[in-house]
């Protein structure tokens, strides 16, 4: 399958950072009228048959969430767009923003027209600087055009934690407050900024928000699969020979993604493991990588699609170095209000050094496993589980190089292990070893 | 309210609970406990941080936090006694608390009474498979001079932060960094300071946040906690003193949930080491021709004031604290009024009992739909716990307003008086007469007082006797009763006229240059008797220690049954006396240890006049009316108390914003105040909360200023 471009239509002949050439192509046209003449429950109602499932990882109906906003309360209706994303692996909603900024403040507008909404944010990572001017701007200019029709449009840039990804934490973060979750119920419909019905989406589900107006929802949902009709962008990084960002249907296989689009591994080297939905989610082994990419295929195989992020890795990798890698990182950005994952992320860290550096037994991988049982579920929000999905998926599929750390007492790899292009640890988390 | 009953099943057991109640609660209702440690409902909405009250509830695939969910009809929930899922959630978590938990029981001041002890002992997994290096940091910090904090205790549960940001609004504690490294402190180490700190140390289920008096001092099978009443204030509220070899080592709250709701403020709970400061009299002291006063025995004592009650021949006035109990006004002025036809007494305050038709609980406030707070001084300076209460009804959505004008339809209206001023209440009583708020639900009217049984003192001494005489011309004898009055300016004044001065006080430097008889006083913390608060409630005080001298209602009888004038020496027999008068025959074991806001309908006596007529000048357009307040941290007892000299108010003088405006004024800015050739320069600060026309200084930087004054930029005073 080629690409097809919906999200980033457009962009090979147009530079649609600019008004006048999102408008040539018909941006804040047809669809933006369309959605602006119906009601409130027309357009839910459209967004509900297009059947888009949110980009930001869980997968949510993105036109059952706004069914959910409590319309009747009293309080303003917020709609805020989440693009926090830090996720290791994840760059899909930087293009949006650096390329196709119009068509995600277009889908904003019609976002909040559904939801009954004057107010959005849209929270941006901290470190996405270049993003944000382009965002602005584009924000600034069609604010001038008169497009936003009584909607107010505010950008805000985060401040550098992976947590405020999360949603309830970026509410918190929005609000001035230290970004931590919030227990749910009550869920952001009915009680989400400021205690108002708030509705979040992730970048590329409001951006793709214009098309299924434009074109309507019969037809964006001929896209795709039927239970996850459209296109995503995917990003794929580590030992593959084109890293970059590829937009396909959902439910192209992902083979196709990695050997076809990405040019297959990089250097000659054999396929060892794929994270498919940013690093924090179970990876796949080489013989399960013909599924197709889409929520439910990728639910079925016990992992998720996640931020439709693969992570590629190939035989140089030692998996518990990865493992101890991919674990600091989530320790890190740990937001430390609830127990296990606050405290199991730290002592799951001392158990990989140990098992890294030879001195560790076989209970010390029984102990890994438990400390993971005994984050999984228990936790408030989904940061501590993502420490554990991969973690337990290292340990469980690749368990022979976790034992062989143990029997030998070190790792087998003798230090040609490595992880660049995967998750190589930057700078910016050197700091990350005064944790332990 | 009565809400919708459904019916939950827990752990085979079947509730009927109003809809809406917490898990928890609703557990409770059947008998199970689900273990918390974040869990608050007084701070607010539950945060689930925790994660100790793991359950399983059907139809849900994850275990569910208890405390965040509530009651919803057909709800089937299995605790850890019936679910090996949810047991095992706990056990993580337990497991997980411990790991980095030094386990330091043995030195922790909060072993023996720590709920995470408690917990470990009754959930816990009894080992630890815990074998790398435990995360540690410096210990014990301390986050002001009161409080200390030991980060590797802490369990990070909230309980504190959420303190400081959803009940006392002070905002300054606070969370730092994340994970792992989380730790809780105040912005840039500045000492937590405010009028409610201290109630983070009880807050705190662990041994991170402990009285730095208390270090050391006490285990729990050494001390006993005795029930009280503070008697810093007009609140009252409810406390236990923690007592180890006759000494008390410890204040704690005792919730009362219609007068404090178990908060207490930094005066009531750490100001309690005056009771071994270090000018503290044990012996009587009189003053001799040569060498001052001298220490005399107690019999010589009692014989030098019979000596000057005679001499003075009826002409003797009394200076009254506001702080004696009941039973020790009352027995005071039985001896002379009865017993001497003395019946000139001052109070500091006047008092009224003009709002006794308007009379509800504090926890009133928080329900209320609009709360009028009339007057200028900080409600937290007089009354604490009252700011706490209009804090969480501001939070309930009451709208706190400044001027009755504004109540409109409001149905639940609660009206505070906050001095200065204010006939005892009287004013207040007018405004809500008009206000019609008599009878009607949830409506009614508080004035705060400046001192803590004030009514109680009032009521006392009135019922004593029914005879009244005119001022006496001259002053044969002042009896100066207690600390305050001791170190009030205008009972100084008058002893300069007086032929002779006896003080009752407990501190030796208050009165040394000035009485003739000096008799020791006690401390509220080692009183049997009563004091009626700010609500008119009457409450129970006990002695919690034994005084280090007789307690005056000993020497008082000794010295009464010299003029043959009958009077007890315990508080139940003279409060019975009181009683029959005053609070319509209660008897002293019925006031209760958690005394229920009664009404006297029967009184024979009541105070009801107060004597002087309102005088309040109004500030003229560049004039600025000077409100010099008694700060809550101020007084004999605290002025004895080393490690609470941090929270004594800044030299500095509040202005409104108005005022500060078109002089030019920004905070920090000097400013000179004064009038009548005296002045004084302090630093400005701008509070936009203040009226027109009014400034605020803690009277300890007034130099006697108060009233109309002028004020101005301290500089342009230089360059004119
Ligand atoms: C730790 C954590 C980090 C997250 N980070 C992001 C993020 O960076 N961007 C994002 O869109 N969603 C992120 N999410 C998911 C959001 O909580 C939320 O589900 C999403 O924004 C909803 O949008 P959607 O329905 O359009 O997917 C994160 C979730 C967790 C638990
Ligand atoms: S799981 Fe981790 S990130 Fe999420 S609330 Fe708990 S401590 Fe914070
Ligand atoms: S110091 Fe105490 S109250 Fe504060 S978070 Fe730690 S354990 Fe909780
Ligand atoms: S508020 Fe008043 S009564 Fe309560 S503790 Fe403080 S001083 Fe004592
Ligand atoms: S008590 Fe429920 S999470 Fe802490």
């Amino acid at each position: 399958m080629p690409e097809q471009k919906v999200l980033l239509a457009g962009t090979d002949k147009h530079d649609l950072t600019k008004l006048a050439e999102y408008q040539a192509i018909g941006g804040y046209g047809k669809g933006l009228e369309r959605a602006r003449a119906m009601t409130s429950e027309e357009l839910i109602d459209e967004l509900q048959r297009a059947t888009l499932r949110g980009r930001g990882g869980a997968g949510f109906p993105m036109g059952r969430k706004a069914s959910l906003i409590d319309r009747k309360s009293s309080k303003p209706k917020y709609l805020v767009v989440n693009a926090d994303e830090s996720e290791p692996g994840a760059f899909k909603d930087r293009q949006v923003m650096a390329e196709v900024p119009h068509r995600l403040i277009e889908g904003c507008l019609i976002a909040a027209h559904a939801i009954e909404s004057t107010s959005v944010f849209i929270y941006i990572r901290g470190e996405y600087l270049t993003e944000y001017e382009i965002l602005q701007g584009a924000v600034d200019e069609a604010r001038a055009a008169g497009l936003f029709g009584g909607v107010e449009i505010t950008v805000h840039r985060g401040a550098g934690a992976y947590i405020c990804g999360e949603e309830t934490a970026l509410l918190e973060s929005l609000e001035g407050k230290r970004g931590q979750p919030r227990p749910r119920p009550p869920f952001p419909p009915i009680q989400g900024l400021y205690y108002a019905p708030t509705q979040i989406n992730n970048v590329c589900t409001i951006a793709t928000v214009p098309t299924i107006l434009t074109i309507g929802a019969e037809e964006f949902a001929k896209t795709g699969v039927p239970s996850s009709p459209g296109t995503a962008i995917f990003s794929i990084s580590g030992n593959v020979v084109r890293p970059g960002n590829y937009e396909l249907p959902l439910g192209t296989p992902m083979r196709e993604l990695i050997y076809e689009h990405a040019g297959g591994i990089a250097n000659g080297r054999e396929l060892k493991a794929v994270i498919p939905g940013g690093s924090s989610v179970p990876a796949l082994t080489p013989d399960q990588i013909d599924v197709p990419l889409d929520y439910d295929s990728l639910g079925a195989i016990g992992t998720f699609f996640g931020a439709a992020s693969l992570i590629v890795v190939d035989d140089r990798c030692c998996m518990v170095q990865l493992a101890l890698r991919s674990t600091k990182f989530y320790a890190h950005e740990s937001c430390g209000k609830c127990t296990p994952c606050r405290v199991g992320t730290r002592w799951m860290v001392q158990i990989l050094e140990s098992i890294e550096n030879g001195t560790a037994t076989r209970a010390d991988l029984d102990l890994l496993d438990s400390v993971g049982d005994n984050i999984l579920g228990k936790v408030l929000c989904a940061l501590g589980e993502f420490a554990v999905y991969p973690v337990a998926s290292y340990l469980h599929k690749w368990r022979d190089e976790f034992v062989a750390h143990v029997e030998q007492g070190g790792c087998p790899f003798h230090g040609s292990s490595s992880l660049e292009g995967i998750l190589a640890p930057s700078d910016q988390h050197a700091h990350a070893e005064v944790l332990v | 309210m009565s809400a919708e009953l459904v019916r939950v099943k827990i752990d085979e057991r079947d509730v009927h609970v109003p809809k809406g109640t917490g898990i928890v609660e609703t557990a409770l209702a059947a008998g199970i406990e689900i273990p918390v440690f974040c869990y608050e409902p007084r701070l607010g909405d539950p945060v689930g941080a925790c994660r100790m009250c793991l359950v399983e509830v059907e139809g849900m695939p994850k275990l569910q936090t208890g405390c965040t969910l509530t009651a919803q009809d057909g709800m089937i929930v299995k605790t850890a006694r019936t679910s090996e899922k949810a047991a095992a959630g706990q056990n993580g978590t337990l497991e997980f608390i411990l790991v980095n938990h030094p386990l330091d029981c043995p030195v922790c001041d909060k072993g023996g009474e720590c709920p995470l002890q408690d917990l470990t002992f009754r959930y816990g997994p009894g080992n630890t498979r815990m074998s790398y290096e435990k995360l540690t940091f410096e210990k014990p910090i301390p986050i002001s001079p009161t409080i200390s904090l030991d980060r590797e205790r802490c369990i990070l549960c909230y309980r504190c932060t959420r303190f400081s940001s959803d009940v006392s609004e002070d905002g300054q504690l606070v969370a730092a960094n994340r994970g792992a490294m989380s730790v809780i402190t105040t912005f840039e180490d500045v000492p937590y300071t405010g009028a409610f700190t201290g109630n983070v140390t009880e807050l705190c289920p662990v041994g991170a946040l402990l009285p730095t008096q208390y270090r050391f001092e006490g285990r729990p099978w050494e001390i006993v906690d005795v029930p009280t009443v503070c008697g810093l204030c007009p609140v009252g509220c409810n406390i236990n003193a923690t007592v180890r070899e006759t000494k008390v080592k410890r204040i704690l709250s005792r919730n009362h949930p219609e007068i404090d709701e178990g908060w207490i403020c930094d005066k009531g709970r750490f100001a309690f080491t005056h009771l071994r400061a270090e000018d503290r009299l044990t012996q009587p002291l009189q003053r001799t021709r040569r060498h001052g006063l001298e220490e005399v025995t107690w019999e010589a004592a009692i014989d030098e004031a019979e000596r000057l009650l005679r001499a003075a021949q009826g002409r003797i006035v009394t200076a009254l604290s506001g702080s004696e109990t009941v039973e020790q006004a009352y027995a005071l002025g039985k001896l002379l009024r009865a017993g001497l036809g003395s019946h000139q007494a001052m109070l500091p305050e006047e008092v009224s009992g003009a709002l006794d038709g308007y009379r509800l609980p504090l926890s009133a406030i928080r329900d209320a739909d609009a709360v009028v707070v009339l007057g200028d001084v900080p409600v937290a300076e007089r009354a604490p716990v009252v700011d706490l209460w209009i804090k969480s009804a501001r939070r309930k959505g009451a709208r706190i307003l400044d001027s009755a004008d504004e109540v409109g339809d409001a149905e639940r209206v609660v009206l505070i008086w906050s001095g200065p001023g204010g006939r005892g209440g009287a004013t207040v009583a007018k405004l809500a007469e008009k206000l019609t708020l008599a009878g009607r639900e949830g409506c009614g009217a508080f004035y705060l007082p400046t001192t803590p049984n004030g009514r109680g003192v009032a009521d006392a001494w009135a019922a004593c006797c029914d005879d009244e005489s005119d001022e006496p011309d001259s002053i044969g004898l002042l009896v100066v009763s207690g600390d305050e009055a001791a170190a009030d300016p205008n009972v100084r004044a008058l002893a300069e006229q007086a032929e002779a001065t006896i003080v009752l006080s407990m501190f030796g430097g208050l009165s040394a240059g000035w009485a003739d008889l000096v008799l020791p006083g006690t401390s509220y913390l080692e009183r049997d008797g009563t004091f009626v608060n700010l609500e008119g409630r009457l409450q129970r005080l006990r002695a919690t220690v034994t005084p280090p001298c007789p307690d005056e209602l000993h020497w008082i009888a000794e010295l009464a049954a010299r003029f043959d004038v009958d009077v007890a020496p315990y508080a139940a027999a003279v409060f019975a006396e009181v009683s029959e008068k005053v609070y319509d025959g209660l008897s002293f074991g019925e006031v209760g240890e958690s005394a229920p806001l009664r009404g006297y309908p029967d009184a024979a006596v009541r105070v009801d006049r107060p004597s002087l007529p309102e005088s309040q000048a109004k500030p003229g357009k560049t004039e600025i009316r000077l409100v010099a307040y008694k700060p809550l941290f101020s007084g004999a007892a605290v002025e004895r108390v080393t490690e609470l000299q941090f929270q004594r108010p800044q030299p500095e003088v509040e202005l409104s914003a108005e005022d500060a405006g078109w002089r030019n004024i920004e905070t920090g800015d000097l400013v000179t105040v004064g009038s009548n050739g005296n002045a004084i320069t302090l630093p400005a600060r701008v509070n936009r909360r203040l009226g027109k026309g009014i400034a605020r200084v803690a009277i300890e930087h007034a130099n006697g200023l108060g009233g109309i004054v002028e004020l101005a930029r301290a500089a342009e005073e230089v360059s004119a």
